[in-house]
């Protein structure tokens, strides 16, 4: 099978954020244009450039047929809606490539728009202004829900005991992906959270789901963030140097039921996430090997999702990825630093769009007090498919 | 929480209303499988039934929850959640999981690969549920 079949034919031209906060006071169309005038300013482009919107969501943002009229796009030749969560984010970006290398579509503006906190919260947790949870997304939650096990937090927990007793992962391991990446997110400005904390700070935290803690855990965010893909030559006409979308893939399909199906590993296993499927196609799309990877910007809805891929993605053994975070390996100076932004745990919640934003700013070397030096090629991941099966993810490098 | 249901599953809440635990089989392999499915996964054969489960499993992960993530869930915690594997099929690689609260025991004693077995636990008068408890 042709493993190479959009590498570098499109690039993200431009980026744009909203501010990120607990509670916006706004619509989420509002920060849909907000975040993509943003992104159009930063490319150099206008909204009568643009010809296709792709999102995705979970019936907790404004889609692209209404935010498309809302700016006043003169024709869409192309969009995506996607259904999905953290786990689709990639993908987006990975379908906006394909859609600019077939032509179908020139200049396409990814976005994600939330107000995670103030109004829609994962799961329907918590409380908040409104009570909108997610539609299922599988009719399989009819045999959790009943038991209190509601949330991607409990999910990912289970994960990650299970992570526990096969590998010995310690709390303490989980504790240090919280602390690297809040020494990350002390130098961006836009991150929501900025004081330092300890190993101690983590361990003190309150209980969420044991295994997790409080610092286990994302931060719930209101904000919007956008990317404008096009291709690759016509981004070196642009304002910003380009950076190419070397690899984009998505898929999987694991059942965290009944094995017997072609699996990655060969059957259920909490300890192995669909990262490790799509990893061997990603490098190969991109021509490209973990050894290669200057940056990373990982999803981490929850620390261990760090550990799992870090392991999955090949950058460590499999079940070595609690020692490989211990090592320093993953901080700001080491071999492989890993969410520089400060990621979900610090930064904000974007859903995924935030990390792919991060790397381009890696990969312009515009990233400031958290720039890795020189660095020309980033991984940047979604939800490792624990909540629902499959993920995505993209391999960016700066162009030549 | 009531359970919400689909076609395929129906057969499987009946049942366990009457304090029956039930995997479907392929007819074709003979793969056990769970949750419903109308097909097979490995031969595609689209024809299955019903078979009694043995009932008794192992813990393969579970948490313990404190936060309130629902209305009403504070009176409940902490309360652990199991992540079982059966014990029918695992010899055919069928792997079956379930998930259920932990019953009759305090949560201090769970530890990884601990034998449990299913309890029939009636809710209210529409639901009953599948809990599990150490086997003895």
């Amino acid at each position: 099978m042709a493993a190479a079949t959009f590498r570098d034919k499109a690039a993200i031209a431009g980026v744009g954020y909203t501010r990120f906060s607990r509670d916006s006071g706004v619509s989420t169309l509002t920060l849909a244009v907000e975040t993509i005038l943003a992104a159009l300013d930063d490319a150099g482009l206008r909204v009568d450039d643009v010809d296709a919107l792709a999102t995705h969501r979970v019936g907790d943002s404004t889609p692209p047929w209404v935010v498309a009229p809302a700016l006043g796009v003169p024709e869409v030749r192309w969009y995506l809606d996607q259904f999905g969560g953290g786990s689709v984010s990639h993908s987006v970006v990975g379908q906006a490539a394909m859609a600019v290398a077939a032509g179908v579509a020139e200049t396409v503006v990814c976005y994600r728009a939330i107000n995670a906190r103030s109004e829609f919260r994962m799961g329907g947790t918590g409380g908040g202004k409104s009570t909108a949870r997610a539609p299922a997304p599988t009719f399989d939650v009819q045999y959790q829900a009943p038991y209190g096990y509601v949330a991607p937090a409990q999910q990912f927990a289970m994960a990650a005991r299970a992570h526990m007793i096969r590998y010995g992962t310690t709390h303490e391991q989980f504790g240090h992906v919280a602390v690297a990446q809040r020494d990350h997110a002390m130098r961006n400005e836009r991150a929501l959270k900025r004081a330092p904390i300890t190993l101690d700070d983590y361990l003190a935290s309150r209980w969420i789901a044991e295994p997790f803690r409080l610092l286990d855990c994302c931060l719930e965010t209101d904000g919007g963030c956008a990317v404008v893909v096009t291709s690759a030559d016509r981004a070196r006409d642009l304002l910003r140097p380009p950076v190419l979308i070397s690899g984009a893939v998505w898929g999987g399909g694991d059942s965290f039921f009944s094995g017997g199906g072609p699996g990655p590993a060969g059957g259920t296993d909490l300890t192995v996430s669909e990262a490790a499927r799509i990893a061997p196609r990603l490098y190969a799309m991109a021509g490209v090997g973990p050894a290669d990877v200057d940056v990373a910007e990982i999803y981490d809805c929850f620390t261990y999702s760090v550990i799992v891929q870090l392991e999955d993605y090949g950058f460590c053994e499999k079940g070595q990825g609690g020692p490989y975070v211990e090592s320093g390996a993953t901080r700001l100076g080491g071999p492989l630093p890993v969410n520089t932004h400060g990621g979900f745990l610090s930064e904000g919640y974007v859903h995924g769009i935030n990390h792919i934003a991060e790397a381009v700013s890696q990969l312009r070397g515009t990233a400031g007090e958290r720039q890795v030096p020189g660095a020309a090629v980033a991984l940047s991941t979604a939800q490792p498919g624990y909540v629902l099966a499959g993920t995505s993810a993209l391999i960016l490098r700066a162009a030549q | 929480m009531s359970a919400p249901l689909d076609r395929d599953s129906a057969p499987w809440w009946d049942a366990v209303r009457r304090h029956e635990l039930l995997i479907q089989r392929c007819a074709g392999c003979g793969l056990l499988r769970f949750p419903a499915r109308v097909v097979c996964g490995r031969c595609r054969s689209c024809a299955a039934d019903w078979v009694p489960a043995c009932g008794t499993g192992r813990v393969v992960s579970w948490i313990v929850n404190h936060q309130p993530f629902l209305p009403g869930m504070s009176a409940d915690a902490p309360f652990a959640v199991l992540f079982v594997r059966l014990d029918d099929g695992a010899d055919e690689g069928a792997d079956i999981h379930m998930y259920g609260n932990l019953v009759d025991a305090a949560l201090s004693e769970i530890v990884a690969e601990m034998p449990v077995e299913a309890v029939f636990v009636d809710v209210d008068d529409n639901l009953t549920l599948v809990q599990w408890r150490p086997k003895g």
